[in-house]
């Protein structure tokens, strides 16, 4: 089985047996659980689905994280092939050592600032990040589900408490260049 | 088989370098503990995290005409006043002018749906106001570096009847044009999901920018260079100040990172005149004070490129562009800029203040 097929199982697997479990113990939970534990089992089933999807997104991380430390070690191999090549005869002295430090910048410096400056390195790069923060993303929902069933505000209602506060200061703002006019 | 020999002059300086490695934590002070900024001021002026500094005058008499400072939204201003022989406001100072400078403080969560409108519309705008009615004058003078140059450009568009002149010192302009590393990270980098999902920008990507920016000049030699010097009390000094202020980067307020990343170097909107701040559409033809563009030829952080094209899409016909032979922080904290730029940059304001 290829991998998307293989992952596809897994999550229907996981989301059945999630929702199976759901249902069995739904009306033993609802009698036996009261308060966070029972906002917990309902709110499982977001967990698992969060915890499925992130595999996909780990994969692809990974992917994007090896090709980040390939070109870097390509662009390393590189620099120092053209290291060696240039300081052959360079002399073992003090000037030596200062001359072959000198090459030894300049080279890796110039190698690995052309690959920064490369739309190669930036797409992949821009890639790495993103997949890292839709791996936070499903974090936060995780993290979301749990304060909630701890009857704490989540991230999502704290920031629009902040939005809030914030329309509010324009509005205060406002509200004053207004009044200091009149 | 021939015998190896090596300069003894070569194994002497592994071993100074081995001795200076291994003095250096007795020798010299802990980075964090170093004090940076000397010149003494009053905050006069607090909105949110935001503070405007009034410094107090090096000379009896002053230029009449206030010169209020924008600094960069990356790092703190402490770069301005960070050694008293390179200090950019003592120099000021000394040359006669009353100056302001604006910290724009470390933005927390809160702070996430702060943009343009904000710091253009309300916090450089009440400070001119603050020194406008404390001045008694009708307009001040703004200078404004890196970023901070492109908040003064975008305030001196919109409010150009406040603004007596305008020194924009390597401004990020033209974000298509930029050819730094950083322009090439921001050309596809996702605001949005950035933004949305982590609120502000936070220092430890501003950290990995520099980074990449000059990975052995600055990542390894800089470093060799100090363990050298470890015995050069001044080279020590000035190398912890700067190291200091290096790392101490606030984060970037979320909604002002991604109109930035979308607005100058995805979509380029201000130098095509297609800018919007607060409803308010940001035309460059608007600047028709006397406006000094400097530019540093070896920058590395906002290329030529990139800050030069103001000088051509203004109105002004009081207008000079310079470009100097020195890096993006050289141009404001060097011997260079003690000798060459401020000087220049003092005289042009006096004749016009």
């Amino acid at each position: 089985m290829e991998t998307g097929a293989n992952t596809d199982y897994y999550k229907k697997t996981a989301m059945f047996w999630s929702d199976m479990i759901a249902m069995m113990s739904s009306k033993p939970t609802t009698l036996s659980a009261v308060g966070p534990l029972r906002n917990l089992s309902s709110n499982l089933k977001k967990i698992t689905n969060e915890l499925t999807e992130a595999n996909k997104e780990i994969v692809e991380f990974n992917n994007f994280l090896i090709e980040y430390y390939k070109q870097l070690a390509d662009t390393w191999t590189g620099a120092q092939k053209e290291v060696s090549s240039k300081v052959t005869k360079v002399p073992q002295n003090e000037e030596g050592a200062e001359a072959y430090k000198r090459v030894w910048i300049d080279i890796f410096e110039n190698n690995f600032t052309g690959l920064f400056d490369s739309k190669k390195f930036s797409e992949n790069y821009n890639k790495l990040v993103s997949t890292e923060l839709d791996l936070l993303k499903r974090w936060n929902t995780i993290t979301d589900v749990m304060l909630k069933s701890a009857n704490l505000p989540t991230k999502q209602e704290i920031e629009e408490i902040y939005e809030e506060l914030h329309n509010l200061k324009i509005r205060i703002t406002k509200l004053e260049s207004s009044k200091k006019k009149d | 088989m021939s015998e190896k020999r090596f300069d003894p002059k070569l194994i002497g300086e592994f071993l100074n370098f081995s001795r200076h490695l291994a003095e250096a934590p007795m020798k010299v002070s802990v980075p964090h503990e170093v004090e940076i900024g000397s010149t003494q001021f009053d905050v006069v002026y607090k909105e949110d995290k935001m503070r405007m500094l009034h410094f107090k005058p090096l000379t009896e008499k002053q230029v009449r005409t206030p010169l209020l400072i924008s600094y960069a939204i990356i790092n703190r201003y402490h770069i301005f006043d960070i050694d008293p022989k390179k200090s950019w406001v003592k120099n000021l100072l000394e040359q006669g002018f009353d100056l302001y400078l604006i910290d724009w403080g470390t933005p927390s969560k809160i702070d996430k749906f702060l943009g343009f409108d904000e710091y253009v519309n309300r916090y450089l705008d009440n400070c001119v106001d603050f020194i406008r009615n404390e001045s008694g004058v009708e307009k001040v003078s703004i200078q404004g570096y890196c970023t901070g140059g492109t908040l003064a450009t975008v305030y001196a568009a919109l409010h150009p009847e406040k603004v007596k002149n305008l020194i924009v010192t390597a401004p990020v302009i033209d974000g298509w044009k930029d050819t730094t590393v950083v322009s090439n990270i921001a050309k596809y980098f996702d605001a949005d999901k950035l933004v949305d999902t982590i609120g502000n920008m936070p220092p430890e990507f501003i950290y990995y920018c520099f980074s990449i920016l000059k990975p052995f000049e600055q990542g390894v030699e800089k470093y060799i260079k100090f363990l050298n010097n470890v015995d050069n009390e001044k080279f020590v000094d000035s190398f912890l100040k700067i190291e200091k202020w290096l790392d101490e980067t606030p984060p970037i307020p979320g909604e002002l990172f991604r109109q930035w990343i979308k607005g100058i170097y995805q979509d380029n909107l201000l130098i095509q005149n297609k800018m919007y701040v607060g409803n308010k559409h940001v035309s460059l033809d608007n600047l028709d004070m006397p406006v000094f563009t400097q530019v540093a030829v070896g920058d590395h952080l906002v290329s030529p490129e990139c800050s030069m094209p103001l000088h051509y899409a203004i109105s002004s016909t009081d207008k000079i562009l310079k470009l100097y032979p020195t890096g993006h922080v050289g141009m404001i904290a060097s011997s260079f800029s003690q000798k060459t730029v401020l000087p220049e940059l003092g005289q042009w304001l006096k004749e016009r203040s």
